[in-house]
């Protein structure tokens, strides 16, 4: 007797999602296009998110569509950071060849961190307070990859 | 609150790789607890189950769960949560008056699919998911970090944990096998594989197939079915918001609200002093420290000096804790079925002397979103 495994059952059913990212999501990026970060801000506390938020969780009221929006540099300051065995872009989670480096930036004027990999930075220079800038794809598409990651300053 | 005992338990050996199906799995779990109350099925008024589409790889995952769970043409629902979330669901059955029997189990096999995978469908499909740097594994470095560089607390302290954990889990005949290892030194934790600096493989809780189950009761039922039952004082639980960089990692304000909750159901004022034990659900090593500070068991930032081994002043997770196995699912049930065999004295080697009151918690989501609290006691 043999161990009979069914690996997947492929044909029957095909579930790719297609998300609409929303009105505030599709202003920022349609910042991402012209290389701009959207902020907007919350009409209560004042909490700049980016990226933009519908709702702030906190007051729970609706940030508007058309007000409190600003546009914020490309510039940030490193609040965390990891470095990783694994493929951090494989769904399965394997381990790499090489290290990648993760980190959590505010840019700055906003209150929320983004997370994208820090690009050349040599091990022992990362620190947390640092400055770093956002590197754009060389030709942006107006979504999450746009931003290829963060270089020292 | 009207009194709750946990009646009767059972959990399966957890395994990395289990080499039977998961339904005798659920089957094994739930029979072994109706079967450690001396119950039969017909007893069983509700079900409640804590299991993961995702993990399951269909959608309402426990539709095909209903004969092993013992729901075969029975009051049935399902929490897409940790098994601690469904024991909540279960005590409110009880508690709404209606029901004298309920079972709760949770559970999966990891084994089956790409865990990581799958908690990846945890993140927002419009924003981080794509990109896939936002992760279960990469979350557990930045929680990690965010802790050591608020309180200067070392590398060393957090792996402190790993070692005393995995020390406790060779003490527990149910601890998967890869955990438990009694000779374990802090320099194997600490040059064990980067898992995501600064945590390390060994700092993990590894994914393993298991499940849980135990049976709650009324008052005046428990008393009929065990003379040991174990009441539910009071349970605490609370979530906190999405996205990782709004959070404030260093700490863990949805379980410091869970605990309060919980504390001041049973009538708790100085934790520390008046809990015996403590089962947590810490998926990596740091979040033991974490928690325990949350829970008032340690100043903030000081979790490392507190004496939580078998025998110390507070024991935390006696069994291993999740590092001792990470059944998704089932751990935070795990939990409390730790501290229900410390309290009943069922415990075998890693029994800790004179527990009367305990609490366990369960936690979902990156970095412990939501975490639940409870309260546990014996006597009559």
């Amino acid at each position: 007797m043999s161990e009979k495994i069914i690996e997947k059952n492929k044909g029957l059913v095909k579930a790719d999602f297609s998300f609409w990212v929303g009105l505030w999501m599709d202003k920022f990026y349609d910042g991402f296009e012209q290389k701009k970060i959207l902020a907007n801000k919350c009409p209560q506390c004042g909490t700049v998110f980016v990226p933009p938020r519908k709702i702030c969780g906190k007051c729970k009221v609706q940030l508007p569509l058309d007000e409190n929006w600003m546009e914020l540099g490309d510039t940030g300051t490193l609040v965390n950071f990891t470095r990783t065995a694994y493929k951090v872009t494989d769904r399965r989670a394997r381990k790499a060849k090489s290290l990648n480096d993760i980190g959590m930036v505010k840019i700055n004027g906003s209150d929320t961190a983004i997370i994208y990999p820090l690009l050349d930075f040599e091990p022992d220079e990362i620190k947390i307070g640092m400055d770093v800038k956002i590197k754009w794809a060389d030709e942006p598409k107006g979504g999450p990859s746009d931003i290829e990651g963060f270089v020292n300053v | 609150m009207d009194k709750v005992g946990i009646v009767g338990y059972n959990q399966v050996k957890l395994y990395t790789d289990a080499n039977y199906g998961r339904y005798e799995m659920i089957f094994e779990a739930v029979r072994g607890a109706i079967d450690s109350a001396g119950l039969k099925k017909k007893d069983v008024s509700t079900v409640v189950s804590a299991t993961n589409d995702y993990y399951d790889g269909r959608t309402i995952s426990n539709c095909f769960t209903v004969e092993v769970g013992g729901a075969y043409l029975a009051d049935e629902s399902k929490v897409e949560m940790d098994g601690a979330h469904a024991m909540l669901y279960g005590l409110l059955r009880i508690l709404s008056g209606n029901h004298k029997l309920a079972v709760v189990w949770g559970g999966s096999m990891p084994s089956s699919y790409p865990y990581h995978s799958a908690r990846l469908y945890e993140t927002d499909p419009t924003w981080e998911r794509p990109n896939g740097y936002v992760n279960d594994i990469t979350a557990s470095g930045f929680q990690m970090r965010a802790y050591m560089d608020k309180y200067g607390v070392s590398r060393e302290d957090i792996a402190k944990v790993a070692v005393k954990n995995r020390k406790n889990a060779a003490k527990n005949p149910l601890a998967v096998e890869e955990s438990q290892n009694p000779n374990i030194t802090l320099s194997n934790v600490l040059e064990s594989d980067i898992y995501a600096d600064p945590v390390t493989e060994l700092m993990v809780a590894p994914p393993c197939d298991g499940v849980a189950a135990v049976l709650l009761a009324p008052e005046k039922q428990a008393l009929k079915i065990t003379d040991k039952p174990v009441w539910i004082t009071g349970v605490g639980w609370n979530q906190e918001t999405y996205y990782l960089g709004e959070r404030d990692l260093t700490t863990s304000n949805s379980m410091e609200k869970a605990g309060k909750m919980a504390y001041d159901a049973a009538g708790i004022n100085d934790p520390r002093n008046e809990i015996d034990l403590a089962e947590l659900s810490e998926l990596y090593a740091h979040e033991e420290l974490i928690f325990s500070e949350a829970l008032g068991l340690a100043e903030k930032g000081k979790g490392s000096q507190l004496s939580s081994e078998i025998g110390g002043e507070l024991p935390i997770n006696a069994s291993g804790g999740a590092i001792g196995g990470d059944a998704p699912c089932a751990t935070g049930l795990i939990r409390i079925i730790d501290a229900v065999k410390q309290i009943r004295g069922e415990a075998g080697e890693y029994q800790v002397n004179n527990v009367n009151r305990a609490i366990a918690t369960g936690q979902i989501g990156m970095c412990a979103q939501n975490n639940i609290v409870y309260v546990l006691e014996g006597g009559k």
